[in-house]
């Protein structure tokens, strides 16, 4: 089932995936994305998004069922034979959730040569594609800085800047807000809506519900028993309480108003937005009904 | 929503703390430890000399491979004090043409004093070298402990001294010469140097994961030192900061072979292959000729030296 219609760019069918002597982290996934799709793969915390990357990147491989891109099965062996493994290693890129492991050469310049110089590319070339992402992502005043002396919003720019320089088709995206302050979030997300602009095929793991809107046109919810339990727009996603109640992506707990105090389920950071009458879902309670705990 | 447990509650105040008999303090074994880090950070790399010109920084790095191993070798080979300890301090020349800052050249040769004072120290006594006493340690006065015979007396030797220091130089001198090597070079360019002068692509690849590796695990070593310091309020007693450091040890290395994996995994990513390549490769010139051919007449006339003298 693909989002759009186009061409079929990963099918995963009945992929199931465990870490040595470890329960399974993934069990009987089935999905495609077409080409040019914006997806977002949503679940708490070990639900098995970012393993699921993994096997999409072919960095993992399942244990039973396959992983396809482009209707090659993804394997070891398909991945160290030419021109497969280096066309598949510059058409997908994987921006990690903890950037000091993706970010492991001396100099940002570095960082970004390593994916074009390892496919062989004319030093000319490289180069030319390094001052074109530098500038891009306005990141040109950190070309000879240590990745590691950089701001966890550089650090960001740096790492996908190391995946754009070759000019990937599908980027994986791991929690990439993770951590960021409100600006870099925003640029971050700014930078991804272009270049999905440009055909770019996003597939993004978050537990972020407010990010959806912004990173997905369509979202697969993994359940906490590591199975595939919804395939629908961010908005039938995000209307469907029971199910994101179910898989712990929103809770419930009481809070009070005044003498009022009342609890329906919800997801936020700070603060949110709702009415106080008898909504459904929500349970009212006056202060001088409840128990306070004695201080 | 579950009450605060009392004793996390605003105002609370704990009871008076049970009397702690006074421990010596542990501040000079962490700002010892502090300092261990520094210099480990130090040695495994410093963009500060990245930056610097000098002799040997625009050598090709196969060049400075083959000078450093000829060297290296010459040096192995030395047994007169006085040609080792020429050889020292042609190493420390080439470290200061180099252009290496003089703080990492005494940190290196601090260490080397450090671990061979440590490993040849007994070496130095009768018990190990034979030869006329220098200096009495120690009067065991004779007798027995259980099957062993003890000797009468303990003491250094002039030939037990002239093996520590022979080791001593040796070791420096071969210590600074990697200095030299490493603090003019990136370690990409020695890496492509190895692989270019026909070690093994396996060999280069544990060479290259080592070198990215020990960056992570020192920075798990930081971050783990910080979050101990932030938890400390007083002094724990000796044992129970040994039973930390032993934790913290393994702690370390869980932390650090998972950080390790995802470095793997990312380099994999983006199509690493096990080949080390660099963007702008060196070219072999006239310098370069030149600092192979000055390597091998200094390492023929320091052996040359070292033979005529002994």
């Amino acid at each position: 089932m693909s989002g759009t219609g186009g061409e079929t760019v990963f099918a995963v069918a009945d992929a199931s995936f465990a870490y040595p002597a470890q329960t399974p982290c993934l069990e009987g996934v089935s999905f495609a994305v077409a080409r040019g799709e914006r997806l977002a793969l949503v679940g708490a915390n070990g639900s098995g998004k970012s393993t699921l990357l993994h096997l999409l990147d072919g960095l993992y491989f399942p244990a039973s069922g396959s992983v396809s891109y482009l209707g090659q099965p993804l394997s070891e062996a398909a991945l160290e034979a030419a021109p497969f493994g280096p066309r598949f290693r510059a058409d997908v890129g994987f921006l990690f959730q903890n950037s000091d492991a993706q970010l492991f050469c001396p100099t940002v310049e570095d960082e970004l040569a390593f994916g074009p110089l390892q496919m062989g590319w004319r030093q000319d070339e490289v180069e030319r594609r390094i001052a074109d992402t530098l500038t891009m992502l306005e990141i040109g005043k950190l070309r000879d800085r240590a990745p590691a002396s950089l701001s966890a919003g550089e650090k960001k720019r740096v790492a996908l800047a190391s995946l754009l320089v070759l000019a990937p088709s599908v980027l994986l995206l791991d929690e990439p807000t993770g951590g960021l302050d409100p600006r870099s979030q925003s640029l971050l997300l700014e930078i991804l809506d272009g270049l999905h602009g440009r055909g770019i095929t996003l597939i993004t793991a978050t537990h972020d519900l407010t990010l959806l809107p912004h990173l997905a046109d369509r979202v697969l919810v993994l359940s906490e028993e590591h199975r595939l339990v919804v395939d629908g727009t961010p908005e039938n996603v995000l209307a469907d309480t029971g199910v994101l109640l179910a898989v712990n992506l929103i809770h419930a707990h009481a809070h009070r108003h005044g003498r009022l105090v009342h609890s329906h389920p919800h997801q936020h950071v700070v603060a949110h937005e709702h009415a106080h009458d008898d909504e459904p879902g929500h349970g009212h309670d006056r202060l001088g009904d409840r128990k306070e705990p004695e201080r | 929503m579950t009450p605060l447990p009392e004793w996390l509650r605003p105002g609370f105040a704990p009871g008076a703390a049970a009397p702690r008999r006074r421990r010596g303090s542990l501040r000079p074994l962490r700002r010892a430890l502090a300092a261990l880090e520094a210099v480990l950070s130090m040695l495994v790399s410093d963009s500060r000399d990245d930056r610097r010109t000098g002799l040997l920084r625009n050598a090709d790095p196969r060049a400075k491979l083959l000078a450093g191993v000829v060297l290296i070798v010459a040096a192995t080979l030395l047994h007169g004090l006085a040609t080792l300890g020429l050889c020292l301090a042609l190493a420390v020349g080439l470290a200061a043409a180099g252009r290496v800052r003089p703080v990492r050249i005494a940190a290196v040769l601090g260490a080397s004093l450090a671990l061979t004072t440590l490993v040849m120290a007994p070496a130095t006594l009768d018990v190990v070298t034979p030869g006329a006493p220098v200096l009495t340690v120690a009067r065991p006065g004779g007798g027995s402990l259980g099957p062993f015979r003890l000797p009468a007396t303990v003491a250094v030797t002039g030939a037990g001294l002239a093996v520590a220091a022979r080791m001593l130089l040796r070791t420096s001198a071969c210590v600074t010469l990697a200095l030299v090597l490493a603090a003019t070079s990136r370690p990409q360019e020695l890496l492509t140097g190895l692989r270019a002068l026909g070690v093994p692509q396996a060999f280069v690849m544990v060479l290259t994961m080592t070198e990215r590796y020990l960056a992570v695990l020192l920075r798990a070593a930081q971050e783990l030192h910080l979050a101990r310091l932030a938890r400390s309020i007083g002094g724990i007693g000796v044992r129970r900061e040994e039973a930390w450091a032993a934790a913290g040890i393994g702690a370390v290395f869980r932390r650090t072979r998972t950080l390790a994996d995802a470095v793997t995994l990312a380099m994999i990513a983006r199509g690493f292959t096990g080949e080390v390549r660099l963007l702008r490769p060196p070219r072999w010139r006239r310098l370069d000729w030149l600092v192979v051919t000055a390597a091998a007449l200094a390492a023929v006339a320091l052996v040359a030296a070292d033979r005529g003298l002994a």
